[in-house]
């Protein structure tokens, strides 16, 4: 005959205890004995348990008396029943079903070696959710249910099976075997006590059953941070990784205690590296302490090693059966990248309860209620279709620019952008070293962007050419889905989103820039949604997206220094104006401004040094005469008033004349004036900077400043396009006028579409250029001797000098010394003049072996190279005349150089760099929620009224 | 501020005024449009210059730099040169010592050279490169070299064009050196009456540094009655000449240098003198062409009566005799045509024995020419024919003596579209012969021009003909831009 001694143990558990007392006198296997430990509880937890169980049987410990004292201590006192006594133990926030201990009773007698019995335990709040069916651990001392997280209960593991350990709560053990294995291990007050109770119990010869039928519902109070611990001062994560480990390394034989010992130093150091990039810090130190903490002290786990030597080794292989497999590590770390691309917390806590690593819910769209495949989904939404619908006209635009680009001879290039040559080892060569050989040879140190360049040219496997081709070719569909995401918070009308991205895309800057080769603007436009998504989360006082507005405002400004300039100014007017609002805005627009000049500061401060660049963008520009072909001088007032910035490619002005329309008549609506107006002051402050542009500098492209002051446009009308609607529904006069402005407004990307395919993208980009080296001469060429190239143009003769191969993206940019250019101008003039003397020799110093005059040679340059005794003429056709040094060709050594400073510069411009990404980067959602240790049940602040709402959306969840 | 943006028409006025502000300042600052200032060349004095007679053997030599000229001051930082007259010899060979040095710019200096030998190199530097002009002229009363027979030194090039009879009519001879370092791979085009000509024999040679060649090119295309000659290089510089010699009593002399094929060609520098005229144009295209002929004479510039045109077949060469259109008068003919053409031009004497002489196709003299060998001894009279066939043109005129001072300069004023034949005569005193420079004025018009040498013997007129070339004087140094952009066309 079984006699059950009922023990709940309570500690500040007033919230859970009552509905848990009446439970448990609920049951319907009547209890023989109960007995309520109060272990100092403040919350009125005692006058509870004495309520329930009557003051006899109730006994009051200090508080911070832990779970496995406390039992000992009632065991202790209470004498031995007749017959076959059971415990069974009890949380305070631990509901038994009224069937519990009946299913549990029944499990026991029907297999008499039965000594632990648990209870399938579900979740407090959300009933259906399974948090354990017993528990096992994995050798790196982790916890483990073998659950899915949130896993619902459908019976899928019913069944009475045995398992490794169960939880305390609504654990029902056999008195004797209680006694035989001296009970708990008070060593470790609270967390895997249990687990080193029912280990040993298994090296005892006992089995542990976890019993399906037998529910109990468990609000993990203690693991969930629900309720302050009081046994213990440590942080629980900390106690639980540490008990974790301790009782792992307690009950391991020796042999597998080596390798545990290896595995978890190992294992530890490595998941806090993983804890610092997710910026948990605490975390990464509560790993490390845990673990120093259990190997510092080898004579407490010696101890407890002796302790439980009997039968270890004999048990083992029983037990390493019931461990957790070694490949569910690897699983593990693809749930935590796919958590990390969801956007949660990156590194899950090791051993955590598996409700305390809840999903945040409020990234979640609303897309995924609903249940249609995700091929359906994805193609169903507007953004989707919009940037499949942009590429489509983007690839028929740029019919004239594939085939080239799909052949394997033909190199991207003309406007502002070289051939495209090389990959991303020479840009990232480039970019790091102190002395540049290419051309005339510099010692200046790299533009950055070459820097970005060669990171995208690494993500295209190293193919340059696909990165340019994917950044440049493709900026208007990456442009109208940056613009259809950028505005997700901003406007939730979906059809203004989709009007207003592509409107966004096909601005005549986008196409201006694919004609233009404009590869920096190309990458700006990309970006500027984003720079304004960002701003208006960085108002709202988010401090990650401080950072990221920083990093991506390095990336623009490293390669349109103007774009910085726009953003400040405009940042700096927000914060005058918004400053005051928020508390610590001022401080994320430091931060968001501040980054680009910190990473960019030696580059920046040449840029200041010679102001006339700020205008400018990386890639070719045109100098002197030749001004024309890539920029419209003069620019007409109406051009820039109608957002065309001019150059190649643009359309006629009268192509976003709906825009302008629309933007005006946003003007009327009465509701939402401040947005409208802060738009129009965008719009009508890029268009004085553009206007400032297209003056000072015939050079100078005003694309960036007119798509900002697009941007701003686009955001006052977009953002009172859901009236459109309204004014549908109310018809009459009203609705006409809003089909009107509806016609209107889609007039302007629907014109610039067929205008672009019309004209097609390319002129002057061209995916047919030959490599400017000739064959010939990259054939013949002694490592280091150079290719003069010359291009009679317009009455002027342009050179520039290849070595071996030809110029990188940001070569270009730079600056050999001034009298090394002068000496070999001179040179260069005197050959192209003809005129004889040593002009050969000259250049064959400077390591010129070849001279090459690409297309049809201009009969002067012919006769004047012909004319040269040092030059003999390799070949001359159509294509281009090819003339070689015929004496000694000095290829002159490089400089000594000290590059200790651009060296040290380089590691800290990565190292910040690094820093930024981190803190940038999507990590631990939010701080420890260290408030909610009281956890009073309604609480104050937002932060409470998020939780509610997490609640609420957990419930709404769950299926009918 | 807050109440106007509120109103919505306040909103919308504000906005209108703000954007009409920006218009008004985009359009006020809107530069007016600046007439672009092409950069232009500079002209500088040429530094070397190499130059190769090509057969000086029995022949006298003029070598001459013209005197610095005072109205361009850029040359007086002019580095002192000299000249080195030497057999061809390759860059092994040491200098030999017999080397003739010139370093007297301003001075013509003339030498009979011996018969035997192979073709001079003239090497110049600094001072003396600037203008060097060097020429051999040979005389002859007797044989089948009988005549006058004169040609400029040519510098090694890529590409020499020769229009004159073909090997059927007259023994022509090619002279070819190469003085530079590096071989020449010479290949040979003839285009004949009927077509170009393919010679089963190959058609190309390859003459290494140092070394000259002569090519008899009957041995290349036996047939033709008339050729124009095209000597190209795939690699290296080849200096090449023609000499054309038709036989006993029939005259001989070298071809010019024809100018590249063109669709518009000036053949300038036609005598005064009586006598045959006969026109060579060559088509070297790939299509017929119908070439317009203009003869620019001493009293206008008009078609000629029933020449008006010379139909040439696609790759051939054909002729045309222009005796009753211009005989008897200098002249320059304008040549145009669809597609390029070149052109050269046999002018014969008068006598009992003739002489023949040849012009070609030349590009005008903008920097100035120079001609080395002029005569004005016993009854030989040197000729200057300018013509000016685009517009009125003025330019000095110039003898260098080979001793004393030079006379002062002569202008000479051509009206548009007409010729004018100067004599010149050397001033009193001077001995032997003399140098003419010829510098078109600033604003001048384009010159083209020849000079003429005759001499009256008993039994016939012997000739020679030059078209001026420009004068290896000036260089124009195109302004010139490190530009990264240039690897874009």
């Amino acid at each position: 005959m079984h006699s059950v001694t009922a023990i709940v143990v309570a500690h500040d558990g007033a919230r859970w205890l009552k509905e848990t007392l009446a439970a448990v006198l609920r049951q319907a296997r009547p209890l023989d004995r109960v007995v309520g430990v109060d272990n100092g509880s403040r919350d009125g937890s005692g006058a509870l348990l004495t309520e329930a169980f009557g003051p006899g049987n109730v006994l009051a410990l200090p508080r911070s008396t832990g779970f496995g004292e406390a039992v000992h201590e009632v065991l202790r006192r209470l004498p031995p029943a007749p017959g076959e006594e059971w415990v069974w133990l009890l949380h305070d926030d631990c509901v038994p079903d009224a069937h519990a201990l009946q299913a549990l009773l029944w499990a026991a007698e029907q297999d008499p070696k039965a000594a632990i019995l648990g209870p399938k335990l579900r979740d407090w709040l959300d009933r259906r959710v399974l948090l354990e069916m017993g528990v096992t651990v994995s050798r790196s001392g982790r916890r483990d249910t073998g659950l899915e997280p949130r896993e619902y209960d459908q019976g899928q593991h019913d069944g009475i099976a045995d398992v490794l350990s169960v939880s305390t709560a609504g654990m029902l053990i056999r008195r004797d075997v209680w006694d035989e294995l001296s009970g708990l291990d008070t060593a470790l007050p609270l967390f895997r006590d249990d687990l080193d109770l029912c280990w040993r119990a298994r090296t005892a010869g006992h089995r542990v059953l976890n019993v399906s039928d037998a529910v109990a519902w468990h609000a993990e109070a203690s693991a969930r941070r629900r309720r302050r611990i009081a046994t213990s001062e440590e942080h629980p994560r900390r106690l639980d990784r540490r008990n974790g480990l301790f009782v792992l390394m307690a009950n391991l034989p020796f042999g597998a205690l080596v390798r545990s010992v290896l595995r978890n130093v190992f294992g530890s150091v490595l998941r806090a590296l993983l804890f610092l990039l997710a910026k948990q810090p605490a975390n990464a130190l509560d790993e490390l302490a845990a673990l120093g903490s259990v190997i510092g002290h080898p004579m407490r786990l010696r101890r407890a090693r002796k302790a439980r030597k009997q039968g270890r080794k004999q048990g083992w292989p029983a037990i390493r059966r019931k461990l957790t497999p070694p490949g569910a590590a690897f699983r593990r770390l693809a749930d935590m990248v796919q958590g990390f691309l969801a956007g949660a917390g990156p590194v899950d806590s090791a051993g955590r309860h598996h409700a305390a690593a809840d999903r945040a819910q409020e990234d979640d769209g609303d897309e995924l209620l609903t249940d249609s495949g995700g091929v359906q989904r994805v193609f169903s939404s507007p953004g989707v279709a919009l940037f499949l619908i942009l590429t489509v006209i983007t690839l028929v635009a740029e019919r004239t620019l594939l085939p080239g680009l799909l052949s394997s001879d033909g190199h991207l290039g003309g406007g502002a952008l070289v051939p495209v040559t090389g990959g991303a080892s020479d840009l990232w060569r480039l970019y790091v070293e102190d002395h540049h050989a290419a051309g005339l040879g510099s010692q200046t140190w790299a533009p950055p962007y070459v820097a970005v360049l060669a990171g995208l040219s690494a993500v295209a496997l190293g193919k340059t050419w696909l990165a340019v081709a994917v950044v440049l070719l493709g900026c208007v569909p990456l442009a109208g889905i940056s613009a259809y995401a950028a505005t997700k918070r901003m406007i939730s009308y979906a059809p203004a989103r989709v009007w207003l991205a592509a409107t966004y895309a096909l601005l005549p800057v986008a196409t201006g820039v694919v004609a233009g080769g404009r590869l920096g603007t190309a990458i700006v436009i990309v970006l500027l949604p984003v720079y304004a998504a960002l701003a208006t989360r960085v108002m709202a006082g988010s401090r990650r997206a401080a950072w990221g507005l920083g990093l991506l405002l390095t990336v623009g400004t490293a390669f349109v220094p103007l774009a910085y300039v726009l953003v400040a100014i405009l940042g700096g007017l927000a914060a005058v104006s918004f400053g005051g609002i928020r508390r610590g805005v001022r401080r994320s627009l430091v931060i968001g401004l501040g980054t680009p000049v910190v990473l960019l500061f030696p580059w920046l401060v040449q840029i200041a040094r010679e102001p006339g660049r700020i205008l400018l963008e990386s890639g070719l520009h045109e100098s002197g005469l030749h001004v024309g072909r890539l920029t419209t001088p003069r620019l007409a007032a109406d051009s820039l008033l109608m957002l065309s910035p001019g150059g190649p490619g643009v359309p006629p002005v009268w192509a976003t004349a709906g825009l302008i329309a629309v933007a005006l008549a946003a003007l009327l609506l009465r509701r939402h004036q401040m947005i409208v107006a802060i738009g129009w002051g965008v719009m009508l402050f890029g268009l004085l900077v553009a206007i400032v542009v297209s003056r000072v500098d015939d050079a100078a492209w005003p694309g960036v400043p007119l798509a900002f002051a697009a941007t701003g446009l686009l955001v006052a009308a977009g953002h009172q396009a859901h009236r459109i609607a309204e004014f549908r529904a109310s018809g009459g006069l009203r609705r006409l006028g809003a089909m009107l402005i509806v016609v209107v407004a889609f007039a302007t990307p629907l014109a610039a579409a067929a205008l672009w395919v019309t004209r097609g993208a390319d002129d002057p980009l061209r995916s047919d250029l030959s490599d400017p080296v000739p064959v010939l001469a990259e054939l013949q060429s002694e490592p280091g001797e150079g290719t003069l190239l010359l291009r009679p143009k317009d009455g002027t003769v342009g050179y520039t000098l290849m070595r071996g191969r030809g110029p990188l993206i940001g070569e270009s940019d730079l600056t050999p010394p001034r009298e090394t250019t002068e000496r070999f101008t001179t040179a260069v003039a005197g050959l192209a003049s003809g005129r004889g003397s040593t002009y050969v020799q000259t250049l064959a110093a400077s390591g010129v072996r070849f001279v090459t005059v690409p297309g049809s040679v201009d009969p002067a340059l012919r006769r004047a190279l012909d004319s040269q005794p040092a030059l003999v003429r390799v070949s001359l056709s159509e294509t281009g005349g090819l003339w070689r040094v015929a004496g000694q060709v000095t290829v002159p050594p490089p400089p000594a150089t000290a590059g200790g400073l651009h060296r040290g510069w380089l590691w800290a411009q990565g190292g910040l760099l690094v820093l930024v990404l981190i803190l940038a980067s999507p990590g631990a959602r939010t701080k420890e929620p260290d408030v909610d240790y009281a956890d009073a049940p309604v609480e104050e602040g937002p932060r409470g009224r998020r939780r509610a709402k997490e609640n609420k959306g957990r419930k709404d969840r769950v299926p009918a | 501020m807050r109440r106007l943006i509120e109103n919505r028409f306040g909103l919308l006025a504000l906005v209108l005024v703000a954007l009409g502000a920006l218009y008004g300042v985009a359009f006020v600052s809107r530069p007016a449009p600046a007439a672009q200032v092409r950069p232009q060349a500079v002209r500088a004095p040429v530094e070397s210059v190499t130059a190769v007679c090509p057969a000086p053997s029995g022949s006298r030599v003029s070598v001459v730099t013209p005197a610095q000229d005072q109205r361009n001051p850029g040359q007086q930082d002019q580095k002192p040169g000299s000249a080195t007259l030497s057999a061809i010899r390759t860059p092994e060979e040491k200098a030999g010592g017999n080397d003739d040095v010139i370093d007297r710019p301003g001075l013509l200096w003339q030498r009979e050279i011996a018969v035997g030998g192979g073709p001079l190199v003239v090497d110049a530097t600094g001072a003396m490169a600037a203008g060097l002009e060097s020429a051999q002229t040979a005389r002859e009363t007797s044989g089948t070299q009988r005549g006058l027979a004169g040609v400029r030194c040519v510098e090694p090039g890529a590409e020499s064009w020769f229009v004159g009879p073909g090997p059927a009519a007259a023994e022509m001879t090619l002279y070819l050196a190469n003085p530079d370092a590096a071989p020449a791979n010479v290949s040979f085009m003839v285009y004949s009456g009927e077509g170009p000509v393919l010679s089963e024999r190959g058609n190309g040679v390859v003459v290494k540094p140092g070394q000259h060649r002569v090519i008899r090119l009957r041995d290349l295309a036996p047939s033709p009655l008339i050729m124009a000659l095209q000597v190209s290089t795939r690699s290296g510089r080849v200096a090449a000449a023609v000499k054309a010699v038709l036989g006993e009593g029939r005259g001989v002399d070298w071809l010019p240098v024809a100018a590249a094929p063109a669709t518009r060609v000036v053949v300038p520098g036609i005598p005064g003198t009586a006598g045959q005229r006969e026109l060579y144009v060559a088509a070297p295209g790939e299509r017929d062409t119908v070439v317009r002929i203009k003869a620019v004479l001493e009293d206008g510039s008009y078609a000629l009566k029933n020449k008006e045109t010379i139909e040439v077949p696609a790759g051939s060469a054909a002729s045309l005799d222009l005796s009753t259109g211009i005989g008897g008068q200098p002249a320059a003919l304008v040549l145009e045509s669809d597609v390029p053409i070149v052109a050269g031009l046999k002018i014969t004497g008068t006598g009992a024995r003739q002489d023949v002489a040849y012009t070609a196709g030349a590009a005008s003299v903008d920097l100035g020419s120079v001609v080395a060998d002029g005569r004005a001894e016993g009854k030989q009279t040197s000729w200057l024919v300018l013509s000016a066939p685009f517009g009125a043109a003025v330019a000095e005129v110039q003898l260098v003596p080979s001793k004393g001072a030079a006379p002062a300069p002569v202008e000479v004023k051509v009206p548009a579209a007409r010729t004018k034949e100067l004599r010149l005569t050397p001033p009193k005193g001077s001995k032997g012969g003399f140098s003419v420079v010829v510098r078109p004025m600033p604003g001048s018009g384009p010159v083209y021009g020849g000079r003429v040498l005759d001499e009256g013997v008993k039994d016939g007129r012997l000739l020679t003909a030059q078209p001026l070339a420009m004068a290896r004087t000036w260089a124009l140094v195109p302004p010139t831009v490190d530009e990264p952009g240039a690897v874009l066309p």
